[in-house]
């Protein structure tokens, strides 16, 4: 009996120590693989991936393929171990196109093993990626309920106001019913044979139509009526030729401004930069969209597959992001326009996002909130006047205001002053 | 004599509200037309706008990329290759033609901000707004970081950086397109400010 109970307290005793040590060693990993994380991030990913080449090579199991104090040593400072003659550094060099990697002499020892740590970690099949894919399912089943809830309710209304509306038309019917009865009990004998119940209902109301036309005043009001809806909706029709207002036709890419200019705070000028100093605020080229998308390809959200929608850049501009080259089978894509001022009005758009400093949103509206753009102001000619009439010039440290300035100037000090002080041999005065 | 029709009359109100509920779910509510127009061809140019398509070309583009060699009036070639040496040879011979001025400094920043400062940050220590989000990841910082092309990113010339703004450098991108020749180096005077915080 005792013997049992001395074997059993030393299987608890070593069960319990075994539990505490990898308690504690998971304790310590865990911190270890989440410091390099962090390290990870702030100073490799720039270059590296786990599981894909970005610039350097992919970095999964890079501990089985290098032992741990040469990888210290490359990280300390690659060149140098180059430069001592190592030859797997040698190899590594050469194989990578004789790309640099920078030195990392700050890193310690323990940083560098966190990160090596947090790469092993990160190269094991994460489960994560399939609870991902679940989510991004949940999301689109979530939208498309929307959906639906959306038409239901509508239904459901839909089908109150049927009930409604049959209801008082009951009421009304039995009104009707309940008067008519009423009336054709005095009703003269001699009518009846006109009036007799076997009487088609189109000729009722034929008759009753002809007795509505002997009534001049009527007729006159209901004329006056037509002629009045017909005018408005003519009226309303001729302002809004040639009016886009709310355009918002279908785009090729599925680019969202909300996405980028909104959440992601992208600068608009950064994207259409001849808005600053062109007549075009310039729909970006591909090479703009590449500048970020070059290593963005949202595949978290896909699986890790590019986004359907970026692939579309990828394929117009011809670039394999798993080799990170560009091909030669360009083939641009066809954006439609959305704002289009006829050509026979002139709009520069320097002028007003550098020489007045107006907002983008001015006109655009809120931009950065439209998944799709569509056009927010109608671009009318009373539109741009209403504006101008109503905004001050700002000359104030405005070079573009500075001749105008000094040309008044002297002006009011009584000086001579030409035409071409005022721009009168300019070509285009002349020859326009 | 109604009782007969009450029927009929319900049945069309009924046809009515179906018709109603019919025609008004069709369509989610955008303008995908311009709706009604007048005299299109005096909105469209005689000329090509150069986004336009263009069945003259065999690509169908209308801003043909010139021949080779071809080059704009007023145009700056910028005269180094994008390799170590052209990176070297910038380094040593090619300097800011622009006076540090308040003005110059101050058309930098903006231009910074705007271009640069969604990876870079603000402070230059990369850590920019789109970097914050973790979505792009960091560059080095200006300040203490090391150049991928070997040395400190503080010891960055006027040619490297602006040799680095004309190509780009690894996940960088050429930022040519969006900057001239002027503004370029405006942000390198920039650069230069935020090599000292």
């Amino acid at each position: 009996m005792r013997n049992i109970s001395l074997i059993f307290r030393r299987v608890a005793k070593s069960v319990t120590l075994v539990a505490i040590l990898s308690m504690a060693t998971l304790f310590v990993q865990a911190q270890d693989i989440k410091e390099g994380e962090s390290l990870f991030k702030a100073d490799c990913s720039a270059c590296h991936g786990v599981d894909r080449a970005v610039i350097g090579p992919a970095l999964k199991g890079v501990t089985e393929r290098h032992d741990e104090a040469w990888l210290i040593s490359w990280i300390h400072n690659s060149q140098a171990l180059i430069a001592s003659g190592d030859e797997a550094a040698i190899k590594l060099f050469e194989d990578h196109n004789k790309l640099m990697m920078p030195a990392f002499p700050t890193l310690t020892e323990d940083n560098i093993r966190n990160i090596l740590a947090y790469v092993d970690d990160a190269s094991k099949p994460a489960p994560a990626a399939a609870g991902g894919a679940e989510g991004a399912a949940g999301q689109q089943a979530g939208a498309s309920g929307d959906v639906s809830n959306f038409m239901f309710g509508g239904l459901i209304v839909v089908l109150i106001i049927a009930f409604l509306v049959i209801l008082v038309l009951n009421r009304v019917i039995r009104t009707l019913d309940r008067i008519i009865l009423k009336n054709r009990e005095s009703i003269t004998e001699g009518e009846e044979g006109e009036d007799d119940g076997g009487e088609s209902s189109g000729k009722v109301f034929v008759d009753k139509l002809k007795k509505l036309s002997r009534n001049k005043k009527l007729v006159f009001f209901v004329v006056l009526g037509i002629v009045a809806l017909l005018s408005t909706a003519g009226w309303n029709v001729m302002w809004n030729v040639g009016v886009h207002e709310g355009y918002q036709p279908v785009q090729p890419i599925k680019f969202s401004h909300q996405l980028h200019a909104g959440v992601n705070q992208i600068d608009c000028q950064y994207c259409h930069s001849g808005a600053a100093t062109s007549k075009n605020a310039s729909i970006p080229s591909l090479n703009v969209c590449m500048n970020c998308h070059n290593a963005v390809t949202a595949s978290e959200k896909y699986n890790g597959e590019v986004s359907p929608e970026i692939q579309k850049i990828y394929n117009a501009i011809d670039w394999d992001p798993d080799t990170r080259t560009y091909g030669t089978d360009t083939k641009p894509v066809e954006w439609i326009r959305i704002h289009n001022l006829p050509d026979l009005a002139y709009f520069n758009h320097s002028q007003h996002v550098t020489v007045a400093g107006i907002e983008c949103q001015r006109c655009h509206g809120p931009v950065e909130t439209m998944a799709e753009v569509y056009q927010y102001s109608p671009l009318t000619m009373k539109w741009c006047i209403e504006c101008h009439k109503e905004t001050e010039v700002n000359s104030k440290d405005n070079a573009y205001y500075d001749q105008l300035i000094a040309a008044h100037d002297k002006l009011k000090s009584g000086e001579k002053i030409t035409a071409a002080v005022l721009g009168g041999i300019e070509c285009g005065k002349c020859h326009y | 004599m109604l009782a007969m029709n009450k029927i009929r009359i319900i049945g069309s109100a009924c046809i009515a509200v179906a018709l109603a509920a019919v025609v008004s779910s069709c369509g989610d509510g955008r303008t995908t037309d311009t709706g009604m127009e007048f005299s299109r061809n005096m909105y469209d140019p005689i000329g090509y706008n150069p986004d336009q398509l263009n069945n003259n070309f065999a690509n169908k583009i209308t801003a043909q990329t010139p021949p080779a060699g071809t080059v704009p009036i007023g145009f700056d070639k910028y005269p180094y290759e994008n390799t170590m040496e052209g990176y070297e040879e910038a380094s040593a011979n090619f300097h800011n033609p622009l006076e540090r001025t308040e003005k110059n400094l101050k058309d930098g920043e903006v231009l910074y901000l705007r271009f640069c400062q969604p990876c870079h940050g603000e402070s230059g220590h990369g850590d920019g707004s789109i970097v914050k989000l973790e979505k792009f990841p960091p560059p080095p910082s200006y300040a203490t970081g090391n150049s991928s092309r070997g040395g400190l990113m503080k010891d960055l010339t006027d040619g490297k950086i602006y040799h680095t703004i004309y190509y780009g450098l690894n996940l960088m991108g050429s930022h040519a397109s969006q900057l001239s020749p002027e503004e370029r180096w405006k942000v390198v005077m920039h650069v230069h400010e935020l090599q000292q915080r």
